[in-house]
């Protein structure tokens, strides 16, 4: 059973990767705000007394489904679903080729500490933009592989897909992301 | 041949990930005051809810004691020296009254045995002789 401390860590650890994410769905900052406060104090009230371990899984499987109540009791307040766009599915590539950008992108890895601050955080802002942009499944799928670091199993069992899925899903966002700053002239 | 780059495209992809999302990490890490507090503000009172559950897992745990202590008879687990170390204050409950009992007994037959002994040493009063009764507790042979 996780102590107060270890959960107390766990939160801090979690919580503004939690509300960034729940900004790329909602792009509503109070509303993300809320999302997260919601999701910790059901995590905490429910199963504040599980395994440290367990407690990620647990914390974005809450933070998924209370992002969709939030959705949910938006569509039913304004008849409205302004992130129809999420769904859609993803326009045509073209002759894209996504290892040549993919090894152009990852071979700049030597230069990264020469970037200037400012440098730095246009590449941020444009990383987030185009990762707004991404349909949502691509972005949760994305988002949970590489920023929260879980494997594709773990990221299926939250999402409820297949691993498969997921594999798609994430092929597909860092194609669309490549593309995008590529075109933008972003080298990672 | 297919595998090979298959393999290659994974390992580029994740790399790519990794690197994207590092640069979100670098960028979230400061993020302005008012909502760091916030957030914080929402860690305490989640954990501050969490403190309840802590309360209602201790009741719980009070609760499961008092039905072992009614099921104690249901486990053999427990040692002669436990068994006998229960039944020695019943003993010395059920002994102790029967001997207040007895003394209360005894107190009381002594009571009466003292009235007894007052009237039969004391001299008769004339005024006996007129109680009719008296008169033939006399005339019956003892």
């Amino acid at each position: 059973m996780a102590t107060e401390q270890e959960l107390s860590d766990f939160l801090k650890n979690v919580e503004k990767r939690a509300f960034k994410r729940s900004i790329y769905h909602v792009r509503d900052e109070e509303a993300a705000l809320d999302i997260v406060q919601d999701s910790m104090m059901k995590l905490a009230h429910h199963y504040g007394d599980k395994p440290l371990a367990e407690l990620p899984m647990l914390f974005q499987r809450i933070l998924s489904n209370t992002t969709l109540d939030w959705f949910r009791r938006r569509k039913t307040r304004n008849a409205l679903f302004s992130n129809m766009s999420d769904f859609e599915a993803s326009g045509e590539d073209g002759d894209f080729d996504l290892l040549e950008t993919l090894e152009m992108l990852t071979s700049s890895e030597g230069t990264e500490s020469a970037q200037d601050a400012t440098e730095r955080a246009q590449v941020f802002h444009e990383i987030e933009a185009q990762v707004q942009k991404l349909p949502g499944r691509q972005r949760e799928a994305f988002l949970m592989r590489y920023w929260e670091e879980m494997d594709v199993a773990e990221t299926a069992a939250i999402m409820g897909c297949s691993e498969g899925s997921v594999k798609t899903h994430c092929s597909r966002a860092v194609h669309a992301l490549s593309k995008a700053l590529s075109a933008k002239g972003i080298k990672l | 041949m297919m595998n090979l780059k298959q393999k290659k495209a994974d390992i580029l992809q994740d790399r790519f990930g990794l690197k994207t999302t590092s640069y979100l990490s670098a960028g979230t890490a400061d993020l302005p005051y008012d909502i760091s507090e916030r957030l914080r503000a929402a860690r305490m009172q989640a954990l501050s809810v969490r403190k309840v559950t802590k309360i209602e897992t201790a009741s719980r745990v009070v609760n499961s004691g008092g039905s072992a202590a009614l099921n104690w008879g249901a486990y053999d687990g427990l040692s002669w020296w436990s068994r006998i170390g229960a039944v020695v204050p019943l003993i010395a409950l059920v002994v102790g009254l029967l001997a207040i009992n007895s003394i209360q007994d005894d107190n009381r037959a002594q009571e009466v045995a003292e009235v007894d002994v007052a009237l039969l040493t004391d001299e008769l009063p004339p005024a006996a002789f007129a109680d009719p009764g008296f008169v033939q507790f006399l005339k019956t042979p003892h």
